[in-house]
């Protein structure tokens, strides 16, 4: 079964572009990258996953179910952590996370417990008194403590220390192991690379593109530094390389590196506008 | 009604403060009659000779120099604005609050649907506003009885019970507002409030805006027209109920139709 299928999806925010005809699908217990430059569309692709935006056109199932007629029941089923985790000033820590669980209906204080602990979430302070990072532990908190089948994280690392990156990922790991799906968008294209199966690249509302992460990644270009008649060069080379060597036989090269090109490089013409 | 809980708690310091301050201030006035009394008589045919301004605050019907009058011309007036604002300040921020507070995310994903969410935040309002109105009433019927002078109960309930609709539409009105706006709508729901007994005043003092009467609800809880017996013609009510019903729709068909974290 897949846990999310979204078909033709479009979504207009008035004349300014959200998604255009978006169709994705992600199968369920997979861990799934969404990538795509700032206003891409990644946030409003997972909003109305969640019933959060009304979209003009399309379809959305999430774990079967459609999100215009079942939006309650979906939820119950999601985790969901937004870019931006903002909580009630006047509330504790522990009042907020027991507060996303009585609203599910569910007492969650040993998941909460060990969630918290893990993540060196302290339950006694208030939220105004939270950093981002400290925010973001919170939400991951009220986001897995009831065990959903899909997890939902929009750029959840952001604002968290590589520790607690780690920590979060080695969470997500385990839930998925027992069977938890995780759909998550992110910038950050190691973790990316290191936790996700599969992948989606999203370009101004529009995919561009949808595969393994190891297909993704691979690539015959090289990332090639090199001082060629006194000029110090570095460029990522896509062509054959037998071209390449004979153009540089005609040159006086100084020094060469060839090596295998970093993750930015590969991705980053799926980023750039095309002309 | 965990929301509902939630925003009682949330809301309680704010009640708190409103209760004391208008219900205590009008609790005080009433207290303090007894040192001005005298004086107060003396204004009373002074007061009731100021032509339309008498009119609007009802001082050519009752005299300041008796206890009843001195409550129904300046303390009820004092409590309907008061709750007025308390109403307006509760109401408007109730559902934008949590767009300007960035928190819709944390709420909308809870499985819980909109319909609820603007119900139990509205039933945190209706709640908050029908304790404010009893609170107050009680404390002044209390203020009458350390004062040892006799109120008459019926026309007492029935101001209440008026006081206790204008709340409740000015309230609603403001809980609509915040359904449309994302932002802190404070400012504007104070601001309907303050229109709203304007309105009145001026619809009291010039006979060529009398019918504006029919659109602010501080016409029908009118404490000198309620303790002279003076009839408020149904539709006047009637109105309030329609607007008061018709702001409760909008807020939520707006709110069900809007998209959060846009």
């Amino acid at each position: 079964m897949n846990a999310i299928e979204i078909r033709n999806l479009t979504k207009n925010y008035g004349k300014h572009r959200g998604v255009t005809n978006l169709t994705l699908t992600v199968e369920e217990g997979d861990i799934y990258g969404y990538l795509g430059p700032n206003g891409a569309g990644k946030s409003t692709t997972i909003r109305s996953m969640l019933g959060l935006t009304h979209f003009q056109q399309g379809e959305i199932k999430v774990l079967g179910m459609d999100v215009k007629t079942r939006t309650e029941e979906i939820l119950r089923e999601v985790g969901y952590m937004p870019s931006e985790a903002q909580f009630y000033p006047s509330m504790k820590v522990k009042e907020v996370i027991r507060y996303a669980a009585r609203m599910r209906g569910m007492d969650c204080e040993d998941e909460a417990e060990k969630l918290c602990e893990r993540l060196k979430v302290d339950r006694e302070k208030k939220v105004e008194e939270l950093s981002l990072g400290n925010r973001k532990k919170v939400s991951i908190v009220c986001a897995m403590q009831h065990k959903p089948r899909l997890f939902i994280f929009d750029e959840p690392t952001s604002g968290l220390d590589p520790l607690m990156q780690a920590e979060f990922f080695k969470l997500i790991l385990e839930y998925n192991k027992e069977g938890t799906t995780c759909f998550l968008s992110s910038h950050v294209l190691p973790e990316i690379r290191k936790y996700c199966r599969h992948a989606a690249i999203i370009r101004e509302g529009e995919l561009i593109r949808t595969d393994t992460v190891e297909n993704l990644t691979r690539t015959n270009a090289k990332n090639i530094r090199m001082i060629r008649d006194g000029v110090e060069e570095h460029f990522v080379y896509r062509g054959n390389l037998n071209d390449l060597f004979r153009d540089l036989a005609q040159h006086n090269i100084e020094d060469i590196v060839i090596e295998e090109p970093e993750l930015e490089d590969i991705f980053m013409h799926f980023y750039e506008k095309e002309d | 009604m965990n929301l509902y809980r939630q925003e009682m708690k949330m809301n309680f310091k704010s009640f708190l403060i409103w209760v004391l301050c208008v219900g205590g201030m009008c609790f005080g006035c009433i207290l303090l009659y007894g040192s001005v009394e005298s004086s107060l008589a003396d204004m009373g045919d002074l007061f009731s000779q100021m032509g339309a301004m008498s009119a609007a605050f009802g001082m050519d019907r009752l005299s300041i120099g008796t206890l009843s009058g001195y409550y129904a011309t300046e303390i009820a007036m004092i409590h309907s604005l008061g709750g007025a604002m308390f109403a307006a300040m509760l109401g408007s921020n109730l559902l934008s609050k949590e767009e300007f507070g960035h928190t819709v995310e944390f709420l909308a994903v809870l499985p819980i649907s909109r319909r609820r969410i603007v119900c139990e935040k509205y039933l945190a309002l209706l709640s908050y506003l029908v304790a404010f109105q009893v609170l107050c009433t009680i404390s002044y019927i209390g203020g009458f009885a350390i004062m040892g002078d006799e109120i008459e109960m019926g026309h007492m309930v029935t101001l209440a019970l008026t006081q206790q609709l204008l709340l409740v539409e000015v309230g609603t009105i403001c809980f609509c507002i915040s359904a449309f706006f994302g932002k802190n709508m404070m400012g504007a729901g104070l601001g309907v409030a303050l229109l709203f007994f304007t309105v009145d005043l001026m619809c009291r003092i010039v006979p060529a805006i009398e019918n504006l009467k029919y659109i602010t609800p501080f016409y029908y809880c009118n404490a000198t027209d309620i303790f002279t017996e003076t009839e408020v013609s149904a539709g006047i009510f009637g109105i309030g109920i329609g607007i008061t019903v018709l702001a409760l729709g909008l807020a939520h068909w707006q709110f069900s139709r809007k998209d959060f974290g846009a």
